[in-house]
C-alpha cells in the first residue's frame, strides 16, 4: 500500500486535526494525522476528553453504590459491564447465585450484544455513506431495548443486577416477547447480506483495508471482534467460561484476513451466534428464585476478604476485565477496568500509516470504540 | 521464568486469585522477563498501579499477561519504591505505552525509557496525581481559567443599551 518511504521531513508533511468533534469519531476522540499528500505518515489519537475517573469513584463508593458506573463505561453493551462488577464481586465475596439469575444474566447480556453490534452497523456504514442500513439497524434495535427495559426500567444504562442475582425477575411473558424479537431479527438477515455485504461499494471501501496483524494485536492486547476478524479464535466466553456460558453451545467467528470487511464479517456472525445462546437459555431457563434468598441487599454494607482478584468477561467490544484490591473495607481499595476499546484504539497508531486519509474514517469505525469506556 | 531468576520473594501476603501464576518480579528484571512472556506468545492484558505508600511507602504494579489459545493468565507483582523509576516495557508491548502514561499522570510515578511520557486521559500541564490516596480535590482554578486570569478592561463589554 505504501507508495513512498516513511518520511518525518516537516516541509514534506503537514498536520490534519481530526476531532474532537467529527461525526465519524463517535464520542470525543481527537486524531492528529501526519499527512502527505493522502498517505498517512503518523496517527496519534488523543484521548481523555469523556474521562470521569471511575477509578477514583469506586474507591469512594461502597461496591452496591458503583452498580451505576458500571453501565456509563461502555453505555452500548452496559448490562455486560454491570454484571462483570456483579460478578466480581461474588466471587470474590463468595456469593452464591441461583440457577434462574445466572440463565437470565445470560439472556439479558447476549440481547444487549446484540444490540451493540446493530448500533454499530448503523453507525459504521452510515460513516461510509450509506444512511439506509442505519434506520433498518435502528428498528432492530429498539425492539430490543423494548424488551430490556420491559426487565430492567432502563433502555442504555442498566443497573439490574445484584449481588447474588437480579433486581427484578424475567416475567411469564418474557419468554414470548423475546422470541418475537428474535424472528424479527432473524427476518431481517437476509436482507443486511444482499443490502451490505454484497453490497460492491461496501466491498471495495473494505477488503483489505486497515489491516491488522496478529503481532500487532498481540503486542497492544487486541480483543473481541477486532481481534477475531484477525483470525484469532479468543473469546472469553470460552476461554475463562464463567457464568452460564458453559452450558450454552455455540461457535466462535473467526475471518484471517484482518481487514475492515473482517471485522464487519465477524460482528454480523456474532450476532447469530447469540441467538443460538439465547434459544438455547430461554428454552433452559430454570424456575426458582431470581435472587439468592437472604442475599446481601444493596442497603446492607459488604465487605470483600482481603485480596486481589482480576476477573473477565468478554463484553461486546472484547476481554473485559476487573482487578479488585481489597484491603477488607466496604469500598474496594483499588479497581482497574481493563476496557477493550482502549488497545484496539492505541493500536491504530501502528495500523493507520501507509493508509489513506480516506480509509481512516473506515478504520476507525471498524474497531468499534466507545469514547467513555477508553476514558473511564 | 525461573531460569531468569526474575522472581523475587514475597513483600506481602496480601493473595492475588484469578491468575494461574502470579509472581513477584524485581522492577530490574521487568524488561527482560515481559520480553520472555512476549516471544513465548502472550499478549499484553492489563496493568494496574495500586498506591501503598501509607503503609509500605512503595507502589504496587500488576502487569497481566495472558494468551489466545489455552488461556492462563500470568500476572508480575512489583514492588516499586514511590521515588524510582520503574523501567519502561513500552519497548516490549505496545500496550505499555498508553498504560504507563496513565500510571505517570495519576500517580506520578515515573517509567525510565519510555519514548513519551506525557498526560494521556487528564489535561495537559496537570500537577496533581488524583489517584493517590493523599488526593481529595483539585485546586480550586485547576480546570477553569476565568477564576485566576485578570478581570477584562472595563471598556471591553459596554453595557447594552437599548
Amino acid at each position: 500500500m505504501r507508495t513512498h518511504p516513511p518520511t518525518t521531513d516537516p516541509l514534506d508533511t503537514y498536520t490534519l486535526n481530526m476531532g474532537p468533534q467529527h461525526p465519524s469519531t463517535h464520542g470525543v476522540l481527537r486524531l492528529l494525522l501526519t499527512l502527505r499528500g493522502e498517505e498517512i505518515v503518523t496517527a496519534e489519537p488523543v484521548i481523555g476528553y469523556s474521562h470521569r475517573a471511575h477509578e477514583k469513584m469506586a474507591e469512594n463508593r461502597t461496591y452496591a453504590q458503583f452498580l451505576p458506573n458500571t453501565s456509563r463505561q461502555d453505555y452500548l453493551s452496559g448490562m455486560i459491564y454491570n454484571f462483570a462488577w456483579v460478578e466480581a464481586v461474588e466471587k470474590m465475596a463468595g456469593i452464591p447465585v441461583p440457577e434462574r439469575a445466572l440463565v437470565a444474566r445470560v439472556i439479558l447480556a447476549e440481547f444487549n450484544r446484540i444490540a451493540s453490534h446493530l448500533l454499530w452497523i448503523g453507525a459504521f456504514l452510515l460513516d461510509l455513506g450509506a444512511p439506509t442500513p442505519f434506520l433498518y439497524c435502528w428498528d432492530d434495535r429498539e425492539a430490543i431495548l423494548f424488551l430490556l427495559e420491559s426487565v430492567t426500567g432502563s433502555r442504555l444504562t442498566y443497573a439490574s443486577g445484584r449481588f447474588g442475582g437480579l433486581a427484578r425477575d424475567l416475567d411469564a411473558d418474557f419468554p414470548r416477547r423475546a422470541r418475537e424479537v428474535i424472528a424479527k431479527l432473524r427476518a431481517r438477515w437476509p436482507e443486511y447480506d444482499r443490502l451490505i455485504e454484497d453490497n460492491v461499494i461496501f466491498r471495495n471501501r473494505a477488503i483489505g483495508v486497515g489491516v491488522l496483524t496478529r503481532d500487532q494485536c498481540r503486542s497492544y492486547g487486541v480483543t473481541g471482534p477486532t481481534l477475531r476478524g484477525s483470525g484469532v479464535p479468543y473469546d472469553v466466553r470460552k476461554a475463562e467460561p464463567y457464568g452460564a456460558y458453559p452450558r450454552f453451545e455455540f461457535d466462535i467467528p473467526t475471518r484471517p484476513e484482518g481487514d475492515v470487511f473482517a471485522r464487519y464479517w465477524v460482528r454480523v456472525q456474532e450476532m447469530r451466534q447469540s441467538v443460538r445462546i439465547i434459544e438455547q437459555a430461554l428454552d433452559q431457563l430454570p424456575g426458582g428464585p431470581f435472587l439468592e434468598p437472604g442475599s446481601i441487599g444493596v442497603k446492607k454494607r459488604l465487605k470483600l476478604p482481603v485480596g486481589t482478584q482480576y476477573y473477565a468477561v468478554e463484553s461486546a467490544r472484547g476481554h473485559y476485565g476487573i482487578l479488585l484490591v481489597s484491603e477488607g473495607g466496604a469500598e474496594p481499595y483499588r479497581a482497574k477496568f481493563r476496557t477493550p476499546s482502549y488497545p484496539n484504539l492505541a493500536v491504530l497508531t501502528e495500523a493507520m500509516p501507509g493508509t489513506l486519509v480516506a480509509d481512516a474514517v473506515a478504520i476507525l469505525g471498524s474497531t468499534d470504540l466507545v469514547m467513555p469506556e477508553v476514558d473511564r | 521464568m525461573d531460569a531468569l531468576g526474575a522472581s523475587v520473594s514475597a513483600p506481602t501476603e496480601h493473595p492475588f486469585s484469578g491468575a494461574a501464576e502470579a509472581r513477584w518480579v524485581a522492577p530490574g528484571r521487568l524488561v527482560e522477563a515481559s520480553r520472555v512472556l512476549r516471544e513465548a506468545g502472550y499478549f499484553f492484558e492489563s496493568m494496574t498501579c495500586v498506591d501503598r505508600i501509607a503503609a509500605h511507602g512503595v507502589f504496587e504494579l500488576i502487569y497481566t499477561f495472558n494468551r489466545w489459545e489455552a488461556a492462563s493468565r500470568v500476572a508480575f507483582r512489583v514492588w516499586a519504591p514511590a521515588t524510582e523509576p520503574v523501567p519502561s516495557i513500552s519497548g516490549v508491548f505496545g500496550a505499555a505505552n498508553w498504560n504507563e502514561r496513565e500510571a505517570w499522570e495519576f500517580y506520578g510515578l515515573a517509567f525510565s525509557g519510555h519514548p513519551n511520557l506525557t498526560w494521556l486521559l487528564l489535561p495537559e500541564g496537570t500537577e496533581f496525581h488524583p489517584l493517590l490516596k493523599s488526593f481529595t480535590a483539585p485546586p480550586a482554578s485547576s480546570y477553569d481559567d476565568s477564576l485566576t486570569a485578570p478581570p477584562p478592561p472595563d471598556d471591553a463589554h459596554p453595557p447594552a443599551h437599548h
